[in-house]
Protein backbone atom coordinates (compact mmCIF):
# COMPACT_ATOMS: atom_id res chain seq x y z
CA UNK A 1 0.00 0.00 0.00
CA UNK A 2 2.82 2.20 1.31
CA UNK A 3 4.58 1.86 -2.22
CA UNK A 4 1.57 2.81 -4.73
CA UNK A 5 0.67 5.65 -2.42
CA UNK A 6 4.30 7.04 -2.34
CA UNK A 7 4.86 6.34 -6.12
CA UNK A 8 1.49 8.85 -6.66
CA UNK A 9 3.36 10.76 -4.36
CA UNK A 10 6.29 10.84 -5.94
CA UNK A 11 4.48 11.35 -9.50
CA UNK A 12 2.27 14.49 -8.03
CA UNK A 13 5.82 15.56 -6.69
CA UNK A 14 7.94 15.57 -10.31
CA UNK A 15 5.17 16.91 -11.85
CA UNK A 16 4.83 20.60 -11.32
CA UNK A 17 8.48 22.65 -10.25
CA UNK A 18 6.11 24.18 -7.22
CA UNK A 19 5.62 20.60 -5.76
CA UNK A 20 5.94 20.87 -1.72
CA UNK A 21 7.89 18.84 0.32
CA UNK A 22 6.15 15.92 1.26
CA UNK A 23 4.67 16.69 4.91
CA UNK A 24 2.50 13.71 4.65
CA UNK A 25 5.69 11.21 5.05
CA UNK A 26 5.58 10.72 9.13
CA UNK A 27 2.41 8.51 8.27
CA UNK A 28 4.83 5.82 6.16
CA UNK A 29 6.92 2.92 7.23
CA UNK A 30 10.40 3.18 7.52
CA UNK A 31 10.89 1.69 4.04
CA UNK A 32 8.29 3.34 2.63
CA UNK A 33 10.22 6.99 3.64
CA UNK A 34 13.57 5.39 2.16
CA UNK A 35 11.67 4.74 -1.03
CA UNK A 36 9.99 7.84 -0.98
CA UNK A 37 13.29 9.52 -0.45
CA UNK A 38 14.82 7.66 -3.25
CA UNK A 39 11.86 8.78 -5.48
CA UNK A 40 12.36 12.48 -4.83
CA UNK A 41 16.22 12.04 -5.39
CA UNK A 42 15.41 10.90 -8.66
CA UNK A 43 12.69 13.27 -9.92
CA UNK A 44 15.15 16.14 -8.71
CA UNK A 45 18.03 14.60 -10.68
CA UNK A 46 16.20 14.95 -13.41
CA UNK A 47 15.51 18.33 -13.74
CA UNK A 48 19.77 18.78 -13.17
CA UNK A 49 20.67 20.71 -16.25
CA UNK A 50 24.00 18.56 -17.78
CA UNK A 51 26.92 20.07 -19.58
CA UNK A 52 26.52 19.17 -23.36
CA UNK A 53 28.92 17.01 -25.23
CA UNK A 54 31.17 19.70 -26.64
CA UNK A 55 31.16 21.59 -23.51
CA UNK A 56 32.25 18.35 -21.74
CA UNK A 57 35.10 18.09 -23.86
CA UNK A 58 36.20 21.90 -24.02
CA UNK A 59 36.54 21.57 -19.87
CA UNK A 60 37.71 18.40 -19.65
CA UNK A 61 40.91 19.31 -22.05
CA UNK A 62 41.12 23.13 -20.63
CA UNK A 63 41.60 20.91 -17.55
CA UNK A 64 43.67 18.88 -19.05
CA UNK A 65 46.38 21.41 -20.84
CA UNK A 66 46.01 23.94 -17.48
CA UNK A 67 46.89 20.59 -14.78
CA UNK A 68 50.07 19.79 -17.53
CA UNK A 69 51.42 23.50 -17.97
CA UNK A 70 51.29 23.74 -14.13
CA UNK A 71 52.74 20.79 -13.83
CA UNK A 72 55.12 20.72 -16.19
CA UNK A 73 56.54 24.00 -14.73
CA UNK A 74 56.62 22.99 -10.99
CA UNK A 75 58.53 20.11 -12.15
CA UNK A 76 61.19 22.18 -14.50
CA UNK A 77 60.94 24.57 -10.86
CA UNK A 78 61.82 21.50 -8.55
CA UNK A 79 64.83 20.42 -10.59
CA UNK A 80 66.25 23.46 -10.71
CA UNK A 81 66.01 24.73 -6.95
CA UNK A 82 66.84 20.79 -5.98
CA UNK A 83 70.18 21.11 -7.78
CA UNK A 84 70.57 24.49 -6.13
CA UNK A 85 69.59 23.20 -2.91
CA UNK A 86 72.12 19.79 -2.93
CA UNK A 87 74.58 22.21 -4.21
CA UNK A 88 74.59 24.96 -1.05
CA UNK A 89 73.29 22.49 1.25
CA UNK A 90 74.86 18.97 0.06
CA UNK A 91 78.49 20.37 1.24
CA UNK B 1 43.16 27.77 -27.32
CA UNK B 2 47.17 28.69 -26.73
CA UNK B 3 45.90 31.74 -28.22
CA UNK B 4 43.68 32.44 -25.48
CA UNK B 5 46.95 31.66 -23.15
CA UNK B 6 48.98 34.54 -25.35
CA UNK B 7 45.73 36.92 -25.11
CA UNK B 8 46.07 35.96 -21.39
CA UNK B 9 49.57 37.06 -21.22
CA UNK B 10 48.78 40.32 -23.87
CA UNK B 11 46.56 41.67 -21.62
CA UNK B 12 48.95 44.35 -19.24
CA UNK B 13 46.45 43.78 -16.02
CA UNK B 14 46.08 39.82 -16.80
CA UNK B 15 49.64 39.42 -17.46
CA UNK B 16 50.40 41.06 -13.97
CA UNK B 17 48.14 38.76 -11.96
CA UNK B 18 49.06 35.87 -13.65
CA UNK B 19 53.20 36.61 -13.02
CA UNK B 20 52.37 37.39 -9.85
CA UNK B 21 50.62 34.33 -9.02
CA UNK B 22 53.45 32.23 -10.91
CA UNK B 23 56.45 33.85 -9.01
CA UNK B 24 54.38 33.29 -5.67
CA UNK B 25 54.35 29.67 -7.09
CA UNK B 26 57.87 29.93 -7.46
CA UNK B 27 58.37 30.94 -3.80
CA UNK B 28 56.75 28.54 -2.23
CA UNK B 29 58.35 25.70 -3.95
CA UNK B 30 61.74 27.04 -3.05
CA UNK B 31 60.66 27.22 0.42
CA UNK B 32 59.47 23.19 0.40
CA UNK B 33 63.50 22.76 -0.52
CA UNK B 34 65.47 24.93 2.11
CA UNK B 35 66.05 23.22 4.98
CA UNK B 36 64.80 23.43 8.60
CA UNK B 37 68.22 24.30 10.65
CA UNK B 38 69.01 21.07 12.87
CA UNK B 39 68.48 18.83 10.17
CA UNK B 40 70.97 16.65 8.46
CA UNK B 41 70.56 17.24 5.04
CA UNK B 42 72.87 14.50 3.86
CA UNK B 43 71.11 12.76 5.32
CA UNK B 44 67.65 13.48 4.94
CA UNK B 45 68.46 13.13 1.71
CA UNK B 46 70.23 9.50 1.80
CA UNK B 47 66.80 8.16 3.59
CA UNK B 48 64.21 9.70 1.37
CA UNK B 49 66.26 7.64 -1.80
CA UNK B 50 66.38 5.00 0.21
CA UNK B 51 62.91 4.91 0.61
CA UNK B 52 60.53 2.89 -1.67
CA UNK B 53 57.28 4.38 -2.55
CA UNK B 54 55.56 6.66 0.26
CA UNK B 55 55.22 6.37 3.94
CA UNK B 56 51.86 5.00 4.56
CA UNK B 57 50.53 6.80 7.68
CA UNK B 58 51.90 10.30 6.68
CA UNK B 59 51.61 9.84 3.07
CA UNK B 60 48.20 12.17 2.31
CA UNK B 61 50.12 15.00 4.66
CA UNK B 62 53.06 14.27 2.44
CA UNK B 63 51.35 14.39 -0.41
CA UNK B 64 49.49 18.29 0.80
CA UNK B 65 53.26 19.72 1.46
CA UNK B 66 54.17 18.89 -1.90
CA UNK B 67 57.02 15.96 -0.73
CA UNK B 68 58.03 19.04 1.87
CA UNK B 69 57.40 16.65 4.65
CA UNK B 70 59.82 14.17 4.19
CA UNK B 71 62.74 16.47 3.55
CA UNK B 72 61.83 18.32 6.73
CA UNK B 73 62.53 21.69 4.99
CA UNK B 74 61.32 24.83 6.13
CA UNK B 75 57.30 24.59 4.64
CA UNK B 76 57.35 21.34 5.93
CA UNK B 77 53.59 21.70 6.99
CA UNK B 78 52.84 23.01 3.79
CA UNK B 79 49.41 24.54 3.90
CA UNK B 80 47.70 21.89 5.64
CA UNK B 81 47.36 23.99 9.12
CA UNK B 82 45.52 26.67 7.34
CA UNK B 83 43.30 24.37 5.97
CA UNK B 84 42.35 22.42 9.04
CA UNK B 85 41.90 25.60 10.61
CA UNK B 86 39.75 27.48 8.20
CA UNK B 87 37.39 23.86 8.15
CA UNK B 88 37.28 24.30 12.07
CA UNK B 89 36.40 27.97 12.57
CA UNK B 90 33.96 27.21 9.88
CA UNK B 91 32.34 23.79 11.85
CA UNK B 92 32.77 26.15 15.11
CA UNK B 93 30.20 28.32 13.44
CA UNK B 94 27.22 25.69 14.04
CA UNK B 95 28.65 25.46 17.57
CA UNK B 96 29.77 28.87 18.68
CA UNK B 97 27.00 31.71 18.47
CA UNK B 98 29.61 34.38 18.20
CA UNK B 99 31.06 33.46 14.83
CA UNK B 100 27.74 32.65 13.69
CA UNK B 101 26.96 36.66 14.13
CA UNK B 102 30.59 37.84 12.91
CA UNK B 103 30.11 35.85 9.93
CA UNK B 104 26.34 37.32 9.23
CA UNK B 105 28.04 40.97 10.19
CA UNK B 106 29.50 41.28 6.61
CA UNK B 107 33.14 42.35 5.85
CA UNK B 108 34.19 43.20 8.92
CA UNK B 109 32.97 40.28 11.16
CA UNK B 110 34.38 37.75 8.31
CA UNK B 111 37.81 40.00 8.83
CA UNK B 112 37.65 39.09 12.44
CA UNK B 113 36.74 35.38 11.52
CA UNK B 114 39.67 35.47 9.20
CA UNK B 115 41.49 36.72 12.04
CA UNK B 116 40.64 33.71 14.11
CA UNK B 117 41.38 31.78 11.69
CA UNK B 118 44.73 32.50 11.53
CA UNK B 119 45.61 32.88 15.03
CA UNK B 120 44.33 28.81 15.18
CA UNK B 121 46.86 28.24 12.19
CA UNK B 122 49.44 29.16 14.51
CA UNK B 123 49.22 27.00 17.49
CA UNK B 124 47.93 24.30 15.01
CA UNK B 125 51.33 24.79 12.98
CA UNK B 126 53.25 24.61 16.93
CA UNK B 127 50.92 21.31 17.40
CA UNK B 128 51.79 19.95 13.86
CA UNK B 129 55.44 20.71 13.84
CA UNK B 130 56.14 19.79 17.38
CA UNK B 131 54.25 16.16 16.08
CA UNK B 132 56.52 15.82 13.42
CA UNK B 133 60.07 16.91 14.99
CA UNK B 134 59.01 14.06 17.65
CA UNK B 135 58.31 11.32 14.64
CA UNK B 136 61.56 12.56 13.02
CA UNK B 137 63.57 12.50 16.54
CA UNK B 138 62.80 9.07 16.97
CA UNK B 139 63.30 7.57 13.74
CA UNK B 140 59.85 6.74 13.14
CA UNK B 141 59.89 8.80 9.98
CA UNK B 142 62.27 6.75 8.05
CA UNK B 143 61.84 3.14 10.07
CA UNK B 144 64.73 1.72 8.05
CA UNK B 145 67.01 4.58 7.95
CA UNK B 146 70.44 4.09 9.98
CA UNK B 147 71.61 7.45 9.94
CA UNK B 148 69.54 10.55 12.46
CA UNK B 149 67.59 12.78 10.58
CA UNK B 150 68.37 15.62 13.58
CA UNK B 151 71.42 14.67 15.02
CA UNK B 152 71.71 17.43 17.97
CA UNK B 153 68.86 17.08 19.73
CA UNK B 154 68.74 19.61 22.42
CA UNK B 155 66.10 21.89 23.69
CA UNK B 156 67.03 24.48 21.64
CA UNK B 157 67.56 22.85 18.38
CA UNK B 158 64.11 21.19 18.87
CA UNK B 159 62.98 24.88 19.65
CA UNK B 160 64.40 26.26 17.34
CA UNK B 161 62.81 23.90 14.40
CA UNK B 162 59.52 24.23 15.90
CA UNK B 163 59.51 28.08 15.44
CA UNK B 164 61.06 27.94 12.06
CA UNK B 165 58.33 25.49 10.79
CA UNK B 166 55.53 27.87 12.51
CA UNK B 167 57.41 30.71 10.75
CA UNK B 168 57.40 28.56 7.62
CA UNK B 169 53.22 28.17 7.77
CA UNK B 170 52.43 31.63 8.48
CA UNK B 171 54.55 32.58 4.99
CA UNK B 172 52.86 30.28 3.49
CA UNK B 173 49.59 31.30 4.91
CA UNK B 174 50.58 34.92 3.59
CA UNK B 175 51.65 33.83 0.35
CA UNK B 176 48.07 32.49 -0.11
CA UNK B 177 46.43 35.21 0.65
CA UNK B 178 48.41 37.35 -1.64
CA UNK B 179 47.76 35.00 -4.30
CA UNK B 180 43.89 35.07 -3.21
CA UNK B 181 44.28 39.73 -3.12
CA UNK B 182 46.36 39.89 -6.11
CA UNK B 183 46.91 37.34 -8.27
CA UNK B 184 44.25 34.92 -9.67
CA UNK B 185 41.70 32.09 -8.35
CA UNK B 186 42.05 31.04 -4.62
CA UNK B 187 45.04 31.09 -3.21
CA UNK B 188 44.97 28.39 -0.52
CA UNK B 189 43.67 25.60 -3.30
CA UNK B 190 46.25 26.65 -6.08
CA UNK B 191 49.31 26.13 -3.48
CA UNK B 192 47.64 23.08 -2.50
CA UNK B 193 47.50 22.35 -6.51
CA UNK B 194 50.86 23.33 -6.14
CA UNK B 195 52.19 20.74 -3.93
CA UNK B 196 49.98 17.62 -5.52
CA UNK B 197 51.20 18.83 -9.25
CA UNK B 198 54.89 18.64 -7.68
CA UNK B 199 54.61 14.98 -6.60
CA UNK B 200 52.98 13.83 -9.94
CA UNK B 201 55.73 13.59 -11.93
CA UNK B 202 57.60 11.13 -10.07
CA UNK B 203 54.33 9.07 -8.75
CA UNK B 204 53.94 8.46 -12.81
CA UNK B 205 57.84 7.26 -12.90
CA UNK B 206 57.52 5.27 -10.60
CA UNK B 207 54.30 3.49 -11.87
CA UNK B 208 55.75 3.50 -15.28
CA UNK B 209 59.07 1.98 -13.98
CA UNK B 210 57.32 -0.65 -11.44
CA UNK B 211 56.79 -4.46 -12.98
CA UNK B 212 54.13 -4.42 -16.00
CA UNK B 213 54.74 -0.70 -15.97
CA UNK B 214 53.45 0.39 -19.13
CA UNK B 215 50.35 -1.50 -18.80
CA UNK B 216 49.92 -0.31 -15.26
CA UNK B 217 50.71 3.43 -16.74
CA UNK B 218 47.82 3.40 -19.41
CA UNK B 219 45.58 1.77 -16.99
CA UNK B 220 46.19 4.53 -14.62
CA UNK B 221 46.01 7.20 -17.22
CA UNK B 222 42.76 6.21 -17.99
CA UNK B 223 41.57 6.08 -15.21
CA UNK B 224 42.47 9.59 -14.32
CA UNK B 225 41.70 10.82 -17.44
CA UNK B 226 37.66 9.29 -16.92
CA UNK B 227 37.80 10.43 -13.14
CA UNK B 228 38.41 14.12 -14.61
CA UNK B 229 35.88 13.59 -17.44
CA UNK B 230 33.02 12.23 -14.61
CA UNK B 231 34.29 15.15 -12.20
CA UNK B 232 34.23 17.88 -15.11
CA UNK B 233 30.71 16.58 -15.88
CA UNK B 234 29.41 16.50 -12.32
CA UNK B 235 31.12 20.14 -11.55
CA UNK B 236 29.07 21.92 -14.33
CA UNK B 237 25.88 20.42 -13.99
CA UNK B 238 23.52 22.44 -12.18
CA UNK B 239 20.35 21.90 -10.58
CA UNK B 240 18.22 25.51 -11.47
CA UNK B 241 15.52 26.61 -9.49
CA UNK B 242 13.74 29.16 -11.56
CA UNK B 243 13.51 33.13 -9.32
CA UNK B 244 10.91 35.74 -10.66
CA UNK B 245 11.95 39.20 -9.85
CA UNK B 246 8.98 41.21 -9.83
CA UNK B 247 8.81 44.56 -11.01
CA UNK B 248 9.13 47.44 -8.79
CA UNK B 249 9.99 51.27 -8.91
CA UNK B 250 12.58 53.10 -7.68
CA UNK B 251 12.54 56.12 -7.74
CA UNK B 252 12.16 57.27 -11.45
CA UNK B 253 13.85 53.78 -12.30
CA UNK B 254 12.23 50.60 -13.06
CA UNK B 255 13.95 47.54 -11.15
CA UNK B 256 13.53 43.95 -11.96
CA UNK B 257 11.48 41.91 -13.50
CA UNK B 258 13.43 40.11 -15.05
CA UNK B 259 13.95 35.91 -14.64
CA UNK B 260 16.83 33.72 -13.77
CA UNK B 261 17.43 30.80 -11.50
CA UNK B 262 19.61 29.75 -8.15
CA UNK B 263 22.23 27.56 -9.86
CA UNK B 264 22.68 24.73 -7.25
CA UNK B 265 25.80 22.30 -7.85
CA UNK B 266 25.47 18.37 -7.33
CA UNK B 267 27.93 18.79 -5.04
CA UNK B 268 28.03 22.11 -3.61
CA UNK B 269 30.16 20.68 -0.81
CA UNK B 270 33.57 20.48 -3.14
CA UNK B 271 36.26 18.76 -1.89
CA UNK B 272 36.46 19.75 1.95
CA UNK B 273 34.24 16.26 2.68
CA UNK B 274 37.35 13.99 1.15
CA UNK B 275 39.20 16.26 2.56
CA UNK B 276 38.63 16.23 6.32
CA UNK B 277 37.56 12.50 5.99
CA UNK B 278 41.13 11.73 4.86
CA UNK B 279 42.59 13.54 7.63
CA UNK B 280 39.83 12.49 10.21
CA UNK B 281 41.25 8.88 8.99
CA UNK B 282 44.91 9.27 9.48
CA UNK B 283 44.31 10.43 13.18
CA UNK B 284 44.40 6.46 14.03
CA UNK B 285 46.99 5.96 11.96
CA UNK B 286 49.01 9.05 13.53
CA UNK B 287 48.51 7.68 17.34
CA UNK B 288 49.24 4.05 16.32
CA UNK B 289 52.61 5.59 15.15
CA UNK B 290 52.99 7.06 19.18
CA UNK B 291 52.02 3.26 20.99
CA UNK B 292 54.28 0.64 21.28
CA UNK B 293 54.31 -1.01 17.75
CA UNK B 294 53.79 -4.56 19.07
CA UNK B 295 51.04 -3.79 21.58
CA UNK B 296 47.76 -5.22 20.50
CA UNK B 297 45.58 -2.03 19.91
CA UNK B 298 48.97 -0.78 17.76
CA UNK B 299 48.68 -3.70 15.01
CA UNK B 300 44.56 -3.93 14.92
CA UNK B 301 44.83 -0.07 14.30
CA UNK B 302 46.77 -0.73 11.76
CA UNK B 303 45.56 -3.48 9.88
CA UNK B 304 42.32 -2.80 10.30
CA UNK B 305 41.61 1.30 10.36
CA UNK B 306 45.04 2.65 9.16
CA UNK B 307 45.52 0.15 6.18
CA UNK B 308 43.57 2.27 2.86
CA UNK B 309 42.59 -1.23 1.73
CA UNK B 310 41.42 -2.46 5.10
CA UNK B 311 37.02 -2.96 4.30
CA UNK B 312 36.87 -0.91 7.60
CA UNK B 313 38.59 1.35 6.35
CA UNK B 314 37.18 1.93 3.28
CA UNK B 315 33.63 1.94 5.39
CA UNK B 316 34.65 4.69 7.58
CA UNK B 317 35.93 6.26 4.91
CA UNK B 318 32.49 6.37 3.03
CA UNK B 319 30.38 7.07 5.89
CA UNK B 320 32.51 10.35 6.80
CA UNK B 321 32.58 11.62 3.27
CA UNK B 322 28.79 11.27 2.41
CA UNK B 323 28.47 12.82 6.14
CA UNK B 324 30.67 15.50 5.98
CA UNK B 325 29.22 16.63 2.19
CA UNK B 326 25.74 17.03 4.00
CA UNK B 327 27.42 18.69 6.85
CA UNK B 328 29.14 21.29 4.77
CA UNK B 329 26.29 21.80 2.74
CA UNK B 330 24.21 22.73 5.83
CA UNK B 331 26.50 25.24 6.86
CA UNK B 332 27.80 27.01 3.34
CA UNK B 333 24.08 27.13 2.08
CA UNK B 334 21.42 28.54 4.15
CA UNK B 335 17.67 27.91 2.74
CA UNK B 336 16.30 30.81 4.89
CA UNK B 337 18.99 33.35 4.23
CA UNK B 338 18.80 32.84 0.32
CA UNK B 339 15.00 32.93 0.79
CA UNK B 340 15.32 36.21 2.70
CA UNK B 341 17.89 37.76 0.25
CA UNK B 342 15.10 36.77 -2.19
CA UNK B 343 12.47 38.20 -0.13
CA UNK B 344 13.76 41.55 0.13
CA UNK B 345 14.80 42.22 -3.38
CA UNK B 346 11.08 40.88 -4.69
CA UNK B 347 11.91 37.90 -6.21
CA UNK B 348 9.91 34.37 -5.88
CA UNK B 349 10.01 31.30 -7.10
CA UNK B 350 7.13 30.68 -9.41
CA UNK B 351 4.74 28.39 -7.14
CA UNK B 352 5.92 28.78 -3.86
CA UNK B 353 5.39 31.19 -1.63
CA UNK B 354 8.21 33.68 0.15
CA UNK B 355 9.74 33.35 3.34
CA UNK B 356 9.31 30.06 5.17
CA UNK B 357 7.64 28.30 2.45
CA UNK B 358 10.52 29.21 -0.36
CA UNK B 359 13.12 28.20 2.72
CA UNK B 360 11.46 24.86 3.10
CA UNK B 361 11.07 24.10 -0.78
CA UNK B 362 15.04 24.91 -1.22
CA UNK B 363 15.51 22.79 1.70
CA UNK B 364 13.69 20.27 -0.27
CA UNK B 365 15.68 20.50 -2.77
CA UNK B 366 19.15 20.93 -1.51
CA UNK B 367 18.46 17.81 0.91
CA UNK B 368 17.20 15.69 -2.17
CA UNK B 369 20.17 16.83 -4.44
CA UNK B 370 22.96 16.36 -2.06
CA UNK B 371 21.91 12.66 -1.72
CA UNK B 372 23.52 11.94 -5.39
CA UNK B 373 26.34 14.36 -4.89
CA UNK B 374 27.82 12.82 -1.55
CA UNK B 375 27.81 9.20 -3.18
CA UNK B 376 29.56 10.88 -6.21
CA UNK B 377 31.99 12.29 -3.72
CA UNK B 378 32.62 9.36 -2.53
CA UNK B 379 32.52 7.05 -5.34
CA UNK B 380 35.44 9.83 -6.56
CA UNK B 381 37.55 9.27 -3.54
CA UNK B 382 37.24 5.74 -3.89
CA UNK B 383 37.67 4.10 -7.39
CA UNK B 384 40.95 5.61 -7.97
CA UNK B 385 41.93 3.71 -4.85
CA UNK B 386 40.09 0.42 -5.23
CA UNK B 387 41.76 0.52 -9.31
CA UNK B 388 45.31 0.95 -7.80
CA UNK B 389 45.04 -1.25 -4.71
CA UNK B 390 43.56 -4.13 -7.86
CA UNK B 391 47.07 -3.10 -10.11
CA UNK B 392 49.17 -3.16 -6.73
CA UNK B 393 50.84 0.20 -7.50
CA UNK B 394 50.05 1.21 -3.99
CA UNK B 395 47.23 3.29 -3.00
CA UNK B 396 49.00 6.16 -1.59
CA UNK B 397 50.33 7.29 -4.81
CA UNK B 398 48.91 11.01 -5.54
CA UNK B 399 46.08 10.01 -7.73
CA UNK B 400 43.87 9.10 -5.07
CA UNK B 401 40.40 10.16 -5.64
CA UNK B 402 41.41 13.21 -3.12
CA UNK B 403 43.74 14.63 -5.19
CA UNK B 404 42.38 14.45 -8.58
CA UNK B 405 38.98 16.35 -7.18
CA UNK B 406 41.21 19.10 -6.04
CA UNK B 407 43.55 19.45 -9.03
CA UNK B 408 40.58 19.03 -10.96
CA UNK B 409 38.38 21.69 -9.06
CA UNK B 410 40.79 24.09 -8.61
CA UNK B 411 41.68 23.78 -12.60
CA UNK B 412 38.40 24.38 -13.67
CA UNK B 413 38.09 27.40 -11.03
CA UNK B 414 41.27 29.01 -12.30
CA UNK B 415 40.53 29.02 -15.66
CA UNK B 416 36.93 30.12 -14.91
CA UNK B 417 38.69 33.06 -13.46
CA UNK B 418 40.93 33.76 -16.13
CA UNK B 419 38.60 33.80 -18.54
CA UNK B 420 36.24 35.60 -16.51
CA UNK B 421 38.38 38.05 -16.77
CA UNK B 422 39.60 38.06 -20.36
CA UNK B 423 35.84 38.17 -21.38
CA UNK B 424 35.94 41.38 -19.37
CA UNK B 425 37.60 42.60 -22.04
CA UNK B 426 35.46 41.68 -24.81
CA UNK B 427 37.90 38.61 -26.02
CA UNK B 428 37.16 35.19 -26.54
CA UNK B 429 38.18 33.14 -23.87
CA UNK B 430 39.93 29.40 -23.85
CA UNK B 431 35.88 27.88 -23.53
CA UNK B 432 33.99 28.49 -26.56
Amino acid sequence: MSESAGAAAAGAEGAGDGSRPGDRTSRRGIFGRIALFVRQVFAELKKVVRPTRSELITYTTVVLVFVAVVMAFVTVIDLGIGLATGWIFGG
Amino acid sequence: MLSAFVRAFRTPDLRRKLLFTISIMVIFRVGSFIPTPGVDYGNVQQCVASMDGTNDLLGLVNLFSGGALLQLSVFALGIMPYITASIITQLLRVVIPRFEALHKEGQQGTAQLTQYTRYMTIGLAILQSTTVITVARNNLLFPECPVPLIPDDSVTTIVLMVITMTAGTALIMWLGELISERGIGNGMSLLIFTSIAATFPGAMWSIAGGENGLTNFVIVMLVILLVIALVVFVEQSQRRIPVQYAKRMVGRKMYGGSSTYIPIKINMAGIIPVIFASSLLAIPGLAAQFGDQTAGWVIWLSTYVAAPEAPLHIALYLVLIIFFAYFYTAITFNPDEVADNMKKYGGFIPGIRAGRPTAEYLDYVISRITAPGSVYLAFVALIPLLVFIWLGVGANIPFGGASILIVVGVGLETVKQIESQLQQRHYEGFLR
